[in-house]
């Protein structure tokens, strides 16, 4: 949607006269379901082509909303806090009152999945197949749903949580505690990857942007800001502001549109205001904006491949249309809204046989295929090598030719940021306590200098290059000095200097 | 004023204008559109490689007919699927292998053990035998049979070579009514004459020929192998030896390499197999080590890209030309000790012929499906390749591939061989250490092989 001159605003134009512009089928995204069953919180699947709603009271319905069709309907009459769809529409799975359960298209429970206690939250990886649960009790469970094994639990010891997302580029799961902490869990670390103090007060929503491969992340908290997050650089918010309203409901379009409910309306900001780092507490310009009668706003959904903004509320469902938010191209392959029976099939087949394993999920999804780091330890004694040069491996032939690069490498990621003013302050240091419980019994010197070295050997190659930068501009300014105060004369060219090797 | 542009897909674009239709498919090639391509992309060459190893199935069928080991086995030169083996009881069998049926048995061939067969001009069969006599056979029934009205298997040889001493190998020109022998000397002979044409050995030499080949490209060029661990060149133009090395161990076969003229696969006893260029005889070009008992057997596949051994140690290998490790390997219980393997014309399958006295059939390519293949099958398969050979670095990958189960006395033997190997190797580097700077330089494995060399 674009306007012409300064007078115009584009959160100026109602509903209405979006209707009116969009063409036939556009307009039939526009649509409110009066529904009772408690405030609904909704879901879609991964081609956009159908709709799961769930109400606090039990109320449970997925359906095709294109083509009008209902799958299921039940009256479960217990507490149901989320839903979400697992491969595609043929399964969904329900956060009840005390356990999540998983349902056929048609509404035949098909599993009771006790281990997951009190859920608050649910999130399906499609392509690990892996159903992450969050609830009351503050533990974090993945479930393989192809072969049915609980692949590990973790303890968040941060209290009940209400808040999760998953970042949809590399499969980390983003949860929202109550005393303000956004937390970054993978399957394969008993603790969060990145901790970070996002708010003063509980967080009420987490969500990833997927237009720029997850780079973004908006948190909203109680206390009624909504922040921006720069994933690669976690010290400080890109852009903060004040929503009116206390907790607002995130979610993130395919295009990069950010839909904040709060209070009783939704607002619609767009890329790239809300993502160049702004320092000023002001609400980004607004793009559109739409009152819902409502309280409390529950959910805020946009669906993939179009341009609409589900919104879920004590009353029911309602759907605007937000021109510019959905992605246009789909792919066959990964998701389409049109596929039939047969396409379906065969995509959940080959997806089953794509299904990657839970231990390759990591905070960067391109570490698989590419090189090892090289090793920083170094086979010499006393500088000289026992073995022969034709069995010395790659790294030990640089370091004899003097070619190995030995640059301190500090580890990033584990630092994580534990002061929201953080300005590279390192880790605080290990209490007492800590100590006792990482006191290594009958290892030497020599042994705990090595596991040290292991420890720091993830090497960042950007942190490197930084590194070297950082190091070039330390010398020339040290030159500079040097020649303006004297001590050195300034290099006069000669005409050997084509000659001279860089050093 | 506003100008608004709401998403709409049109349905005509995305389903099918009419009932049989292919569905439209869309393809947006936005890498965001595509999270894990390179994680998906591992699993898919895991599955692959896993999958190769589901389908293969190497083990067809095994040829019975002979009483005692098969020793000697040669493929018709024109046909893709007949061969000849003889056995050490005498017995002489023409196999169809495609149909699995013998073309020609002849039981008492030669007295004592066949040596060796090879195919002649026009589909005739010569074979030597350890009774001084080669034998020529009409392997094709024909109208004029003999008066006895004997069958195929009955008949009697079209011609017989008497020679002064035990023969050890045969085999025949490519284009020319000649063919050449070894025994303690080695003999060129016309089929037309019953006596040997002409004696190409070096004065100096007092070995046992055991095997004679002649070169597929360059048709005058013959080589032998001696039983004082050499190999010699000859040119029947020049009518004598040319060049001759002498290696640390024996070999026990010798192939020429179809696609590469210069190029000649020997197999020795010390557990390797050897290409030399008998352009530059002193070092071998590659060395191929798996083994585990001496390499009783060795022939290209017609393509010349891979090539097959069959060892004393009960199994068949297969290797690519250039790889000097990893091979394919077959084994069975029931097959003793390989003797003679052989590649048939389409190079889809080889034989090998074993102590046992059976002739198995095994496809070149373990996991190859015989039958029909549609386009899209092989748009599959090739798929498969192309990740496995891409994701070739990957560990996981790769061990899927290589790693092929062994017979437990196969598996102990390869460790017994390699701690042996490493302990002389250990050795070998301490002394050097301990030895003033310089004195002594390691000598490449390369290097050890030939001896010496003589023209």
């Amino acid at each position: 949607m674009e306007v012409e001159g300064e007078l115009e605003k584009t959160w100026r134009v109602g509903q209405d006269e979006i209707v009116q512009a969009a063409g036939q089928q556009a307009a039939q995204g526009r649509q409110e379901w009066k529904l009772d069953g408690g405030p609904y919180r909704t879901r879609y699947t991964r081609n956009g082509r159908h709709l799961a709603v769930v109400g606090k009271k039990g109320h449970v319905a997925t359906f095709d909303w294109q083509a009008g069709t209902l799958h299921t309907e039940l009256q479960l009459g217990e507490t149901c806090r989320d839903i979400t769809f697992l491969q595609d529409h043929s399964h969904f799975a329900v956060a009840q009152k005390k356990y999540v359960f998983i349902y056929d298209r048609d509404g035949v429970e098909l599993h009771k999945l006790k281990s997951h206690i009190e859920p608050t939250r649910l999130e399906f990886l499609p392509y690990h197949w892996l159903l992450a649960s969050v609830g009351n009790a503050g533990y974090l469970k993945y479930q393989d749903t192809s072969t049915g094994q609980l692949v590990v639990e973790h303890r968040t010891k941060l209290g009940a949580c209400h808040t999760m997302c998953q970042n949809p580029h590399n499969a980390v799961i983003h949860l929202g505690h109550q005393n303000g902490t956004v937390t970054l869990w993978t399957p394969n670390l008993p603790h969060p990857a990145v901790r970070l103090l996002a708010h003063l007060g509980p967080v009420a929503s987490v969500s990833v942007d997927p237009s720029t491969g997850g780079r973004y992340m908006a948190t909203a908290g109680q206390d009624g800001t909504v922040k921006v997050w720069d994933c690669r650089n976690w010290k400080g918010a890109v852009r903060t502001w004040n929503a009116r309203g206390g907790g607002a409901i995130l979610d993130w379009s395919q295009k990069g549109a950010l839909g904040v409910a709060t209070g009783g309306s939704v607002n619609v900001y767009t890329k790239p205001s809300i993502q160049t780092p702004f320092a000023p507490v002001v609400p980004p310009p607004l793009y559109i904006t739409h009152p819902v009668p409502h309280r409390p706003l529950t959910s805020l959904r946009f669906c993939p491949f179009q341009d609409i903004l589900t919104i879920g509320h004590s009353a029911g469902v309602s759907n605007i249309l937000v021109p510019g938010s959905g992605e246009p191209n789909f792919d066959s392959s990964e998701a389409d809204p049109f596929e039939n029976k047969k396409a379906r099939r065969e995509r959940e087949v080959k997806n089953l046989l794509d299904k990657i394993q839970p231990d390759a999920i990591a905070l960067d999804p391109d570490f698989i295929g590419s090189l090892a780091p090289t090793p920083k330890l170094s086979t010499a004694v006393d500088g000289a090598h026992n073995i022969p040069y034709s069995r010395l491996p790659r790294h030990e032939r640089l370091r004899v030719a003097g070619k190995a690069d030995e640059t301190e490498e500090v580890d990033d990621d584990a630092m994580g940021v534990e002061d929201e003013n953080g300005d590279g302050q390192r880790k605080r240091p290990l209490t007492k306590a800590d100590k006792e419980k990482k006191k290594m019994r009958g290892k030497n010197k020599t042994l705990k200098r090595y596991l040290r070295k292991q420890r720091k050997n993830v090497i960042d190659p950007r942190a490197v290059a930084v590194r070297t930068k950082l190091e070039k501009q330390r010398e020339e300014r040290r030159k500079a000095q040097a020649i303006a105060s004297g001590v050195e004369q300034p290099h006069k060219p000669s005409a050997l200097d084509r000659f001279k090797r860089p050093s | 004023m506003v100008k608004i542009n709401v998403l709409q897909h049109a349905p005509s674009a995305h389903l099918p204008q009419r009932p049989g239709d292919p569905t439209p498919t869309s393809r947006n090639l936005d890498p965001l559109m595509h999270p894990f391509a390179r994680a998906r992309e591992r699993t898919r060459a895991l599955n692959a490689a896993k999958m190769e190893r589901m389908f293969a199935k190497p083990f067809i069928a095994a040829l019975e007919g002979h009483v005692d080991a098969v020793e000697a086995m040669a493929r018709k030169p024109d046909t893709l699927d007949i061969v000849a083996s003889g056995s050490w009881d005498g017995g002489l069998i023409v196999h169809d292998v495609s149909r699995r049926t013998k073309v020609f048995q002849n039981d008492q061939a030669h007295k004592g053990k066949v040596s060796d067969v090879c195919f002649g001009q026009e589909g005739r069969l010569l074979s030597c035998g350890v009774d001084r006599n080669i034998k020529l056979w009409n392997t094709e029934s024909s109208f004029d049979d003999d008066e006895s009205g004997a069958g195929p298997s009955q008949r009697k040889p079209a011609s017989i070579f008497p020679g002064k001493s035990a023969f050890n190998s045969i085999d025949h020109h490519r284009y020319d009514p000649l063919f050449a022998t070894g025994s303690n000397l080695v003999q060129v002979w016309d089929e037309t004459k019953s006596a040997a044409v002409s004696n190409l050995t070096l004065p100096t030499s007092t070995e046992t020929v055991t095997a004679v080949r002649f070169n597929l490209s360059e048709a005058s060029v013959l080589a032998s192998i001696g039983s004082d661990r050499s190999f010699t060149l000859y040119d029947i133009r020049t009518g004598k030896a040319e060049r001759r090395i002498i290696m640390q161990m024996r070999s026990n076969a010798l192939s020429w390499s179809p696609t590469f003229p210069t190029s000649v696969l020997l197999a020795s006893e010390d557990h390797n197999l050897y290409t030399f260029d008998i352009r530059s005889l002193n070092t071998p070009t590659q060395i191929y080590k798996g083994h585990v008992a001496a390499v009783m057997s060795c022939d290209w596949s017609p393509t010349g890209l891979e090539f097959v051994s069959g060892g004393w140690d009960r199994t068949v290998r297969i290797w690519k030309e250039g790889h000097g490790s990893a091979p394919e390997v077959y084994h069975t219980k029931r097959m003793q000790r390989v003797m003679s393997t052989v590649y048939t014309g389409d190079a889809r399958f080889v034989l090998s012929g074993s102590d046992d006295g059976n002739v198995r059939i095994w496809k070149a390519h373990a996991s190859d499906k015989l039958g029909i293949i549609t386009a899209r099958e092989r748009a599959a398969i090739e798929y498969r390749e192309t990740l496995k050979s891409r994701w070739k670095a990957d560990s996981e990958v790769n061990k899927i591939s290589r790693v092929r189960h062994l017979p437990k006395p196969v598996y102990k033997a390869a460790q017994l061989k390699r701690t042996m190997l490493e302990a002389q190797r250990v050795k070998e580097e301490r002394r050097r250490k301990h030895t003033r700077a310089g004195e002594d330089k390691p000598k490449a494995q390369r290097k050890k092989v030939v001896i010496a060399e003589q023209s």
